[in-house]
């Protein structure tokens, strides 16, 4: 048997892929048809079941604004999960309310995924409503106007595009609100 | 067994039976080696921009955002896969003690390389993006990957099943599971990607990024160093079994690992937990390796000194254990705790592409390229230059990643400080990394240099270059 395997490559061919097809089945195909959380959209309207609120689609405008998301790269520096670890619900959370951790049932609708993996900048996963529309302008246009030793490019071309920046602006500010997790929601816009 | 390779080579130099064209091989090698360079240049510019985020900032074309892919997909397929394929159009028919079975169909894979590559540099400065890590090029280039690939594994295993030995050396066992698992592989990461979403996408996804490295460079780097680490030393093999040990552990263990990607993210545990214990296992077809090709060179370490093939090889070797022991380690849940999505993975990440993989790649470069293009290596001091330069600008990059991002992930675990004092505190990190950065470049031009001199310069008179 050894020696077969070992002379013939069509018995190498088999072999291989036969090994590598256990683990790639199980770990990809299997996973979404035991945990129904990956396709059912996150909705609950009863406090004592923990947050309330419900995943919604993106319209139109903020569905461009996620395109230009992705154009630029966004994702390369910014992550959008808070995991489970208490400092990500302590440092992405407003005004000393933690923030949620993240749950597979909030992304069903990204296609494709912006979960990131890398932290150069801030983690997005709840942004939405922490900035109104004039501080990102003022931030898009150069960060360091705002935030100084920011290490994140300027976007002129987006705020000098009015279509192209509330788009963007539109996009952001769904972040996160999904879920109600700030009280009596006290949002920017 | 092992004096397999030696009986394979000397069929080919005996009586001249066998004379290898190898346009193939110099089609390969130029154009990976053009890219080296060229894209050696975009890393620079993202590098200096953690610096400098002004530098080049107004012009959307230079942003961060769009360098970035195109510095990953540069480096990892117009560099290294294509320097990978190269030599594998090298090392096969001569593993096989037959031509290339087509030569046609190879030059014709290489022109199709350098289209996807080109393309792929103008959609991504302009932001054209399937908007997934590692699988960012849009369908249609995707698809072009895949008949280049196929022209490939037809080429490749073509010339397998006519070989004049039946038994096959290990790294034809590599070559021909890495074109095997990079078909579905990349099938999984750039179109099954598009029917699915969110979490199930993400998944697939992470499989993909994360097989790309374990099931693409992974084989066919560890399958050129099998070849050149024997081939330089003029030592057989350790041992043929402890080979496919390592193969076959590869082959089961790796595609279980992707979900060790999003630990503590938003995706099962009880899948987080079996990509942590496969994660784990790794060590075992990463030691059987590494203790194979160690003990090859027992009582050869002396040769490092005169042959820079070697010197890369070795070093290769030594950064692919290290890489290949962070890997499981980042995966258990505490580590990763500090180090995930901080400074230290690009560290961690370099180490296995640049320090490992590329090193095997230049190696065998610069042992094929006087070979194939039938004239001495241009300058043999030149070439050590580029090993030292490469690698003490390496070293300076891996370290300071790696500390800046542990420095990193412990100040983001204290919320009582504000998020940006951790980016202005990694300010000289970045800084070192440039620094390295110009160091590693340096030593690619040399590199470069040193190829296409070899490959332009003129025939030497015989004897004159003794």
């Amino acid at each position: 048997m050894e020696r077969k395997v070992d002379t013939s490559a069509l018995w190498a061919v088999i072999a291989s892929l036969f090994l590598f097809f256990i683990g790639g089945i199980l770990t990809t195909v299997v996973p979404p048809l035991i945990d129904h959380s990956w396709s059912k959209p996150f909705k609950n309207d009863e406090p004592a079941k923990g947050l309330t609120g419900e995943l919604k689609p993106l319209n139109a405008e903020q569905a461009a604004g996620r395109l230009i998301y992705l154009r630029e790269g966004c994702r390369y520096c910014h992550t959008q999960q808070i995991r489970t670890i208490l400092a990500d619900t302590k440092r992405y959370g407003w005004k000393g309310v933690d923030a949620p951790i993240s749950t597979p049932d909030e992304f069903v609708y990204d296609q494709p995924h912006v979960f990131g993996t890398k932290r150069t900048g801030p983690d997005l996963a709840r942004i939405g409503g922490k900035y109104d529309t004039q501080w990102h302008r003022t931030h898009f246009r150069n960060p360091r106007n705002l935030v100084k030793g920011s290490i994140m490019p300027p976007f002129p071309w987006i705020v000098a595009d009015p279509k192209e920046f509330s788009e963007l602006v539109a996009y952001l500010q769904t972040l996160g609100r999904d879920k109600n997790w700030r009280p009596a929601n006290d949002y920017e816009k | 067994m092992q004096d397999q390779i030696s009986r394979a080579e000397a069929t080919s130099a005996s009586g001249g039976a066998i004379i290898h064209e190898d346009l193939t091989s110099r089609w390969f090698m130029l154009s990976s080696v053009a890219y080296f360079f060229i894209v050696g240049i975009i890393a620079l510019i993202i590098a200096a921009k953690y610096v400098w985020p002004d530098f080049m900032g107004t012009s959307s074309w230079l942003t961060y955002g769009r360098l970035r892919p195109l510095h990953v997909n540069g480096m990892l397929f117009g560099w290294l896969l294509a320097a990978d394929m190269g030599l594998t159009f090298y090392i096969v028919p001569r593993l096989c003690g037959v031509k290339l079975w087509s030569e046609k169909l190879g030059v014709a894979t290489g022109i199709l390389w350098n289209i996807i590559i080109l393309s792929a540099v103008v959609t991504l400065l302009m932001g054209v993006t399937k908007g997934l890590e590692y699988a960012e090029l849009v369908t249609p280039i995707s698809v072009l990957v895949v008949v280049a690939w196929l022209m490939f594994a037809a080429n490749i295993f073509m010339t397998i099943a006519g070989r004049k030995y039946q038994a096959m050396y290990v790294t034809i066992w590599y070559i021909m599971g890495c074109i095997l698992w990079t078909a579905f592989v990349y099938l999984t990461g750039n179109f099954a990607t598009l029917v699915t979403s969110g979490v199930n996408q993400a998944n697939l996804h992470w499989m993909y990024i994360h097989n790309a490295v374990g099931l693409i460079f992974t084989p066919i780097g560890l399958g050129i160093a099998y070849y050149f680490i024997p081939r330089s030393s003029n030592t057989p093999l350790h041992s043929h079994k402890l080979s496919m040990i390592g193969f076959w552990a590869l082959a089961f263990v790796y595609v279980w690992t992707g979900a060790h990607h999003m630990l503590h993210g938003p995706i099962s545990q009880w899948l987080q937990s079996i990509a942590i214990a496969f994660s784990v296992m790794l060590v075992i077809p990463v030691w059987a390796v590494v203790y194979n090709l160690i003990r090859t060179m027992k009582g050869q370490w002396h040769q490092l000194r005169d042959s820079v093939p070697l010197k890369f090889l070795m070093s290769g070797v030594v950064f692919y254990l290290l890489t290949c022991f962070q890997g499981p380690m980042h995966s258990l849940r505490t580590v990763n705790a500090i180090v995930s999505k901080t400074d230290w993975i690009p560290g961690h990440a370099h180490m296995a592409v640049l320090g490992a993989f590329s090193f095997f790649a230049i190696a065998g470069t610069y042992y094929t390229a006087p070979r194939i293009f039938g004239k001495p290596l241009f300058s043999q001091s030149l070439a050590n230059w580029s090993y030292w330069m490469i690698m003490i600008g390496g070293l300076g990059m891996f370290t300071t990643l790696w500390l800046g991002g542990f420095w990193q992930g412990w100040q983001w675990n204290n919320v009582a400080i504000p998020f940006i004092d951790t980016v202005v505190a990694l300010h000289p990190v970045w800084l070192m990394r440039f620094l390295s950065g110009v160091m590693i470049f340096s030593g690619i031009v040399m590199f470069a240099y040193n190829v296409m001199a070899t490959a332009l310069g003129p025939i030497p008179e015989p004897a004159s270059r003794a």
